[in-house]
């Protein structure tokens, strides 16, 4: 077994779980924190995005081992409980989302961006979300929704 | 050298099943301040039908969306439907929950003309409110007439209905018949750009335009028609199952089986064609399958546009669209017959 | 029974429990909500008359926190992990399978083979798929086994260590080769499961009538549904002799009935809950794993789930059938259509699924949105040794029109026509003949491609 203790969103956790573990496995089946989404197992569809120390990762692909003593954001960590995020916010208003499996992916890769790029081009959103596959939509509206977002985060625009 | 084209594929689509018959069951409840309960057997499966569904319930009650709430999927509880499959959500669904809330209505007018001093057939819901048609400042909140109708005259608001599409078994020597209820239209144009020395192909823009009768909520409308864009843009330069000898696939995975990514997306301009049909729930038709349809067909006659190479073959990879140009005009493997 | 443990070390071991609450250091803080508690929405949903308003979805909110369950977001207590055993042959007799060594293996609760189940076959209109394959094997996806454990890796496990004896059967792949007939997927029944034939006027006539006549043979591809989540199903059989199925299937009711035939149970013993579906797009239009589910609940008095793991997604569910399409088509010089023949032929895997509407949507589709006096649609189904073809997003739709639009534009092309004003000029309009006879309403294809074509500003830049 292998013991970890790790920060999710802002909470100190621990846990004792056998060595193969994923950080996927980890959050999903020791947290119940089951926002994060599996796939595909391997690293090639985004469900599973999580924030680790500040980057956008495959949580399938670490192992929990590996976020000894980091700091991971998961989509649970990002509305409170007066409101969503404006990612969250905007991705509701465009209808960004349909059958909504790759949304948490899709919203914490946004975060991983914006967190670090304020004020992204198109082309740059479009970048940020290429690790993150959804069958559904046709990624237009979830464009439209980040840089709205990042209109917002800026304070350029109200939120609504 | 990068060459550009452009192409355009046009197409028509039918609403529900062939077959067999295809027909759908649901109840709506009015409660007693004027929000209501729509139960209905159908399953979300991502296209926001439920949001759509409950549109139609609350625009028969004329009450808003959100004063609809929907209870969908539970064998044990909700009614019979045939399900989310073959673009008959919003038509099929969509009016037996149109005729079901009719039913609820009725109820309401039956319990308000009293009220109001005038016979049920004068009366409309419209803005939360059952009015007399033509003089709508004698009206009553929809909440009174509704408590009203269950806690005085001692009948609740509720509906339940069945639709199922009219049509003519099709004659099995000759197909004649009437196989659906109704179709859809749909064009899309696109522009793409062929790389003449790698056979590579980028798609630069779609400009689709789609007819769904009515459009219940053009805003997921849109969202159905990219996304239809993203699975035709797949089928037309990317997707393939492949197999090997043994009959066992080769590329079972998403590393090596390819779909679009918000990289390979163009730009979408996307227009609903406005139309109304007299047969579907306040006109409209549907919208989810006809979308992804139209679209291989645009792209592989902008590569042609571009390069001259004729795509028989899909999907048109980079190797294919290459081999179709080094082996120039391509569309001389059209065979021409003379006439008669 | 002896009991000899002593109480000194029942005290023990209380202290060691009170130490791994210290070690886990449980957080002082409850945990904040993951959600905002207020309502906070936009006017679209609140605003009469609903019909055209923009209204935002409710399970759209719970899409972006994460918070909608879908099945595998499910957990019961007690619950087991289900994993099936494919064949990996695509076509073979099972001579047997020994299930032993997996069921004696610590964690396995309970294997299932196809002997077990009471009606082994199910399909929406044939039924010739088995639940588990147990005479013989037709594609190299089918399942042989299935294993109920306590973990997800112990039942796979298990699975590797059922030993199946096959006896290989010469296979078919190729469905114009599986048109012969020579070797059969289904004997005795032919490979061509289904047809269908659409005629209408004259066809002789109408080549005689035109100038020029084009040829085309156009194929296309199998492709994946890929829903982002995979198929999934809990299955909990309850003392009352109940099943209730938490599903990620699309058609309940249909479903329901389906598996009440698979289990020969009364309907009103199965309950179906759907839950939000990651993407369907027609894959999951019928069941698949819920009847074996559903018997190893009652074997093991447990729930059990599967989910399908990515490449399950791939070999095992349905995709979309690659056709080949002959196209023969008359014009007149100036571009009218006089008569079209369309054969089309189906490449429809080891089961027939959709593919009797695929087939029906296809051929009454073929000739596209365009009046045409004669016309002959033939289109056939092949069974092949390959993964099962059906309902997906169009139903032989995107095939057919990849054909007749590109053949619609080797003709204008040929014939100097802009393809938008060939397309104008065969286009249906209000009250139009289908080609099955059908006068039809609300026709506005040429609206389509006008309003296309200025969005795109397709008459601005020439040819
Ligand atoms: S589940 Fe991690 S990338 Fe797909
Ligand atoms: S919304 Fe379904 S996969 Fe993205």
């Amino acid at each position: 077994m292998t013991d970890v203790t790790l920060t999710i969103n802002g909470e100190e956790r621990s846990a004792s779980v056998p060595p193969e573990t994923s950080l996927l496995r980890l959050l999903r089946d020791e947290f119940f924190l089951t926002g994060s989404k599996l796939g595909c197992d391997v690293g090639d569809c985004g469900a599973c995005t999580v924030i680790v120390d500040g980057l956008p990762v495959n949580a399938c692909l670490m192992l929990a081992g590996q976020v000894d003593g980091r700091d991971v954001v998961t989509i649970e960590g990002l509305a409170t409980l007066e409101d969503l995020h404006p990612i969250q916010k905007a991705f509701e208003e465009f209808a960004s989302l349909q059958c909504g499996f790759c949304g948490p992916g899709v919203i914490i890769s946004a975060k991983g961006l914006l967190d670090r790029n304020p004020d992204p081009t198109k082309e740059e959103i479009k970048d940020a979300l290429s690790g993150n596959l959804c069958r559904c939509t046709g990624y237009t509206k979830m464009i439209e929704a980040v840089q709205d977002a990042a209109r917002i985060l800026r304070g350029e625009k109200e939120a609504a | 050298m990068k060459k550009r084209g452009k192409g355009m594929g046009c197409m028509w689509y039918p609403i529900g099943f062939t077959v067999m018959a295809n027909p759908s069951a649901a109840t709506v409840k009015v409660n007693e301040d004027g929000t209501a309960t729509l139960i209905t057997g159908t399953v979300e499966t991502g296209q926001g039908s439920l949001t759509v569904l409950g549109q139609i319930a609350a625009e028969e009650l004329g009450i808003s969306t959100d004063d609809v709430h929907v209870v969908s999927a539970d064998t044990d509880a909700t009614p019979m439907d045939t399900g989310a499959i073959a673009s008959r959500t919003t038509y099929v669904t969509g009016n037996a929950i149109q005729l079901a809330a009719e039913k609820a209505k009725n109820i309401l007018f039956d319990v308000a003309a009293p009220m109001l001093g005038v016979r049920p057939d004068q009366l409309e819901a419209k803005d939360r409110r059952i009015q007399v048609k033509g003089f709508p400042q004698s009206c009553l909140p929809i909440g009174e007439v509704a408590a009203h109708a269950q806690n005085g005259a001692g009948t609740p608001a509720l509906g339940s209905a069945s639709y199922n599409p009219p049509t003519v078994a099709m004659d099995p020597e000759t197909g004649q018949g009437k196989p659906f209820s109704t179709y859809v239209y749909a064009t899309q144009i696109a522009e793409v750009e062929v790389d003449e020395e790698t056979g590579e192909v980028e798609v630069l823009r779609i400009a689709a335009a789609h007819d769904c009768g009515t459009a219940i909520n053009p805003m997921l409308v849109e969202g159905q028609i990219q996304g239809g864009i993203s699975m035709g843009v797949g089928m037309a330069i990317q997707e393939e199952m492949l197999f090997d000898d043994e009959g066992r696939q080769i590329n079972p995975n998403l590393t090596n089986y390819i779909m679009p990514t918000s990289l390979d997306m163009p730009d979408l301009e996307v227009d609903i064609v406005e139309n109304f049909d007299p047969t579907g729930p306040f006109g409209a038709k549907g919208v989810g399958e006809p979308t992804a349809v139209a679209t291989s067909a645009a792209i592989c006659n902008a590569i042609y546009d571009a390069v001259g190479a004729r795509i028989y073959n899909l999907p048109a990879t980079a190797e294919k669209v290459l081999a179709a140009i080094k082996s120039k005009d391509h569309s001389d493997r059209q065979k021409y017959l003379p006439a008669g | 029974m002896t009991d000899d443990v002593k109480v000194a070390d029942k005290t023990d071991s209380l202290t060691d429990l009170k130490e791994t609450d210290e070690d886990l250091r449980l957080p002082s803080v409850v945990e904040p909500a993951h959600f905002p508690v207020e309502t906070i929405d936009t006017e679209a949903r609140h605003q009469t008359p609903a019909v055209g308003q923009r209204a935002t979805r409710p399970d759209g909110r719970l899409h972006g926190l994460g918070q909608t369950k879908y099945i595998d977001d499910i957990t019961f207590p007690n619950m087991l992990f289900a994993k099936m055993k494919r064949a990996g042959i695509s076509s073979a007799l099972i001579k047997s399978v020994d299930t032993s060594e997996a069921e004696a293996m610590p964690g396995v609760a309970a294997v299932l083979t196809g002997r077990e189940i009471p009606v082994n076959s199910y399909g929406p209109s044939y039924q010739d798929q088995p639940v588990l394959a147990d005479e013989r094997v037709f594609h190299a996806g089918d399942p042989v086994a299935a294993v109920a454990a306590v973990t997800e890796q112990i039942a796979e496990e298990a699975c590797e260590r059922i030993k199946v004896e096959y006896e290989p059967l010469e296979p078919v792949y190729d469905p114009v080769e599986a048109m012969k007939d020579e070797i059969r997927v289904h004997p005795p029944h032919s490979n061509i499961y289904a047809t269908k034939r659409i005629k209408k006027g004259d066809l002789e006539k109408g080549f005689a009538e035109a100038d020029r006549i084009f040829e085309g043979v156009y194929s296309t591809q199998m492709i994946e549904h890929v829903p982002l989540e995979p198929h999934a199903s809990i299955a909990q059989w309850d003392p009352n002799g109940r099943v209730t199925l938490w599903s990620s299937l699309g058609r309940i009711t249909l479903g329901r009935a389906d598996i009440a035939r698979t289990l020969d149970m009364p309907i009103n013993k199965i309950r179906i809950v759907g839950t939000i579906v990651g993407g369907n797009f027609g894959g999951k239009n019928e069941i698949t794993t819920e009847p074996a589910l559903a018997l190893l609940s009652r074997k093991t008095g447990r729930p059990v789930k599967m989910v399908y793991t990515r490449e399950e997604e791939f070999i095992a569910s349905t995709t979309r059938h690659p056709f080949i399409m002959e196209y023969k088509t008359g014009v007149t010089n100036d571009g009218m259509i006089t008569a079209r023949k369309v054969r089309l032929v189906l490449d429809g895997g080891a089961y027939c699924s959709w593919s009797e509407t695929t087939l029906g949507k296809a051929c009454i589709l073929s000739a596209g949105p365009y009046n045409i006096e004669n016309l002959l649609a033939e289109a056939y189904c092949m069974y092949t040794n390959k993964t099962m073809t059906g309902a997906m997003r169009g139903f032989g739709a995107p095939q057919v029109c990849f054909a007749y639009e590109s053949q619609m534009d080797e003709i204008a092309h040929k014939l100097g026509i802009d393809p938008l004003e060939l397309r104008m000029k065969n286009a249906f309009h209000e009250g139009s003949a289908s080609p099955t006879g059908q006068v039809l309403q609300s026709v506005v294809v040429k609206d389509s491609l006008e309003k296309a074509a200025e969005r795109f500003g397709w008459k601005e830049d020439g040819q």
